[in-house]
C-alpha cells in the first residue's frame, strides 16, 4: 500500500471510502435514526467522538495488547466511549436523548467503528489513526445529514424541524418516516451515486 | 511481533483485558457521578412541566405538591405518586398522576390531569415514548391532547375511529396509530380508578383535619 | 403478558430487521443464497435466546440490585461476546457436522447489532424472565424468515435484468424496502 499524507487519510473517508455509500458499514443508524435532519447529525456526531476516541485509544495502546484478546478489549472501550456519549446527551440534550432511544448504545455494534479500529488504527501510529476517524466519522455523519434531510422534507414537509411546505399545499409522504422509506431512500441513493460514478470513469476513459 | 514478552502468555491477556474493563468501568463510574444529578434534575424539570401543562390555574412555582400513596396496580403494591396543584391561598385548582401502559413498541408514560371534581380531566401529555415517528408520536401532538380537556372519565374514556366523537367521554383515535391512542386510553383507565379512590380517601382525611381545627 | 404475544409480535409484526433496522449488515451480507442463510439464522437465534436469558439474569440481579444501569451496554456486548466464544467452542468439540455448518457465521454474530439491540429493548420493557426467553426466540426467527425471504429473492434476482447502477447492494436495499412495506400490513395485529 502506497504511503499516504494525513490529508489524504483525513479525505479518503469522507467520499472515496465513504462507510455507508462506498463499503456499506454502519448501515443500522443509517437507516434507523434517518427520520429527520437533526437526528441524523446528532447520531453522525455521536458515533464521530465514539470513532476518534476509540481510534485514539487503541491506536496508543496497539503495542500492548496481545492479537488473541483485541477483539475483546477494543468492544470494551468502544462501549466505554459510547456510554460516555449516551450519559452527555442524556444529560444535556435530554430530548434529542429520547428520540434517539436505544441506538446511542448501539453505536458499539457499529461495524464501521470495529472496522477503524481493527483494519487501521491497529497497525498505524496515532496522527493518521485519528485522521482517518475523523474523516469516516464526518463522512457518516454528512450521509445521515443528507438522508434525514431528504426523509424529513419528503415526509414532513420540513427540514431541522423548519416547516418549508405546508400541509396544504403538500400531502406529506408518511412512509419515507416508515421504515421501508428508510430502504427505499437510502437504495436509490447509492443506486444514483453509483450512476454518476459509472459516467464519470466512462468519459475520462474517452 | 520481534521479542516474545509477557504479553503473549495468557496471564499477560488476561491482564490486559481486565485491567481495560477496570479502567473503564471506573472511568464511567466518575462520569455517571459527575452527571448523574444533571440527568435527575432534568426529569424532574420534565416532569413539573407536564404538572404545569395539564393542572390549569397552578399560581406559582411551588404551588403543587406531592402525595405519596401505597396503591395496588397490577397485583403489585406500589408507592403511587398523586400531585396536587393549587393557588396562591392553597386552594385547590386540581390533581395529576403518572399513567404507564404498554405502547405500539414500549412503554409510553404519560401526565394526565384531572379537574378539582374529578370526573373529567383537565389535560394529557405524554412524557415518554418511542412510537412509530410520523404515525403513532402524533399522540404527543397538540391536537391529540386538546381532546382530553375536559373529557368525562365517567363511566370509562372510550375512542371512536374515523369520526368525530359523539359523547362527553370518547377521543377519535389519530388515524394511522389507533394502536397507540388506544394504549393512551386504557393507561388512563386503568390507573383512573385507583387515583379517585386514593383522593376520596385523601379528602375524607383533609375534612377530618380542618373539622379539629 | 401472554409468552405467546411476544414471541409473535417480535417474529412478525415488530421484525427486527425489517422494523427496527438490526442486523443489517449479515443481512445485506450473507443473504446471497438460501442455505447460507438458513444457517446463519439458525445461529443467531441460538445466540440470541441464549443471549436474552442470560443478559436478564445479569440485569436483574447485579446491575439493577447494585444500581449500575449505566454499566448495561458494556456488560451486555462482553457476554455476547464471551457467549459467542463459548458457543463456538461446545459445538466444535461436541459436534464437528454442526460446527462444519454454522463455524464460520459465529464470529460475525458478535458484531451483529440484532443481539445487542433486542436485549437493551428487553432491558427497557422490563420484561420477565419467561418473556425475555420467548422475546429472543421471537427475535431470532423473526431475523432468520427476513434473511431466508431476502435469499430467496436474491436467488431469483440472479437471472433477472438489473441496471448496472443498481447491482449489488442498492438492488438489496429497494428489496428489503418492498419486504418493509409487505410487513407493514402486520402492524396492529399485536401491540409489544
Amino acid at each position: 500500500m502506497a504511503k499516504r499524507t494525513i490529508t489524504e487519510e483525513f479525505k479518503k473517508g469522507l467520499w472515496a471510502e465513504n462507510a455507508v455509500l462506498r463499503l456499506l458499514l454502519g448501515m443500522c443508524p443509517a437507516l434507523a435514526v434517518t427520520n429527520s435532519a437533526i437526528n441524523g447529525l446528532v447520531m453522525g456526531l455521536a458515533s464521530t467522538f465514539v470513532v476518534v476516541c476509540s481510534s485514539t485509544m487503541v491506536s496508543t495502546i496497539r503495542r500492548l495488547v496481545p492479537r488473541q484478546v483485541r477483539i475483546p478489549t477494543y468492544i470494551v472501550i468502544i462501549a466505554g466511549f459510547v456510554t460516555l456519549a449516551d450519559l452527555f446527551l442524556k444529560a444535556q440534550f435530554p430530548a434529542i436523548s429520547k428520540a434517539l432511544g436505544p441506538y446511542v448504545p448501539l453505536i458499539v455494534v457499529n461495524c464501521m467503528i470495529m472496522s477503524r479500529a481493527e483494519f487501521f488504527a491497529s497497525k498505524h501510529p496515532l496522527k493518521p489513526s485519528m485522521a482517518d476517524a475523523l474523516g469516516t466519522g464526518l463522512g457518516f455523519t454528512g450521509v445521515l445529514v443528507v438522508l434525514g434531510s431528504i426523509r424529513e422534507i419528503l415526509g414532513f414537509g420540513s427540514i431541522f424541524d423548519i416547516v418549508i411546505m405546508t400541509e396544504e399545499a403538500f400531502t406529506p409522504w408518511v412512509i419515507m418516516i416508515l421504515p421501508p422509506g428508510a430502504f427505499l431512500s437510502l437504495g436509490l441513493m447509492i443506486g444514483i451515486i453509483n450512476h454518476f460514478t459509472e459516467l464519470r470513469k466512462k468519459r475520462s476513459g474517452i | 511481533m520481534k521479542e516474545p514478552s509477557l504479553k503473549d502468555t495468557s496471564l499477560g491477556m488476561m491482564l490486559v483485558l481486565s485491567s481495560t474493563a477496570i479502567i473503564v468501568g471506573a472511568v464511567l463510574a466518575g462520569f455517571f457521578q459527575l452527571v448523574s444529578a444533571k440527568i435527575e434534575a432534568n426529569r424532574l424539570e420534565e416532569e413539573r412541566r407536564a404538572i404545569f401543562a395539564v393542572i390549569e390555574g397552578i399560581e406559582c412555582d411551588e404551588c403543587y405538591e406531592v402525595i405519596t400513596k401505597d396503591i395496588e396496580v397490577d397485583g403489585k403494591v406500589k408507592p403511587f405518586r398523586i400531585f396536587r396543584g393549587h393557588d396562591m391561598e392553597g386552594n385547590t385548582v386540581g390533581y395529576s398522576f403518572i399513567a404507564e401502559g404498554p405502547g405500539f413498541s414500549a412503554k409510553i408514560r404519560m401526565m394526565v390531569g384531572l379537574n378539582v371534581v374529578p370526573d373529567t380531566l383537565s389535560g394529557l401529555r405524554v412524557v415518554e415514548q418511542i412510537e412509530t415517528p410520523g404515525l403513532g408520536d402524533k399522540i404527543t401532538k397538540e391536537k391529540f391532547y386538546s381532546q382530553f380537556k375536559g373529557l368525562s372519565v365517567k363511566p370509562e374514556i372510550e375512542y371512536v375511529k374515523n369520526r368525530k366523537p359523539e359523547k362527553a367521554n370518547q377521543i377519535q383515535a389519530v388515524t394511522g396509530a389507533t394502536i397507540s391512542s388506544r394504549a393512551v386510553v386504557n393507561a388512563i383507565n386503568k390507573n383512573i380508578k385507583v387515583v379517585l379512590k386514593a383522593l376520596e380517601e385523601e379528602e375524607f382525611k383533609q375534612s377530618q383535619i380542618e373539622e379539629k381545627f | 403478558m401472554n409468552v405467546v404475544l411476544v414471541f409473535l409480535s417480535a417474529a412478525i409484526v415488530n421484525n427486527l430487521v425489517l422494523s427496527y433496522f438490526l442486523g443489517i449488515c449479515p443481512f445485506l451480507g450473507v443473504s446471497r443464497r438460501l442455505d447460507t442463510a438458513v444457517n446463519m439464522g439458525l445461529a443467531t437465534t441460538f445466540v440470541m435466546t441464549l443471549a436474552a436469558v442470560i443478559t436478564w439474569l445479569i440485569n436483574n440481579y447485579i446491575l439493577i440490585p447494585f444500581d449500575l444501569p449505566f454499566l448495561q451496554n458494556v456488560t451486555f456486548i462482553i457476554t455476547i461476546a464471551s457467549l459467542v466464544q463459548l458457543v463456538e467452542m461446545f459445538i466444535r468439540k461436541s459436534s464437528p457436522p454442526l460446527y462444519r455448518s454454522l463455524g464460520i457465521y459465529l464470529p460475525l454474530i458478535t458484531t451483529n447489532c440484532a443481539i445487542l439491540g433486542l436485549t437493551l429493548f428487553e432491558a427497557l420493557r422490563e420484561y420477565s424472565l419467561i418473556e425475555s426467553l420467548f422475546f429472543g426466540l421471537g427475535g431470532g426467527v423473526g431475523f432468520t424468515l427476513a434473511l431466508v425471504l431476502m435469499a430467496g429473492m436474491r436467488e431469483e434476482l440472479e437471472f433477472a435484468d438489473v441496471p448496472k447502477a443498481l447491482q449489488g447492494a442498492p438492488m438489496t436495499l429497494l428489496i428489503a424496502g418492498m419486504l418493509a412495506l409487505a410487513f407493514m400490513g402486520f402492524a396492529g395485529l399485536l401491540s409489544v
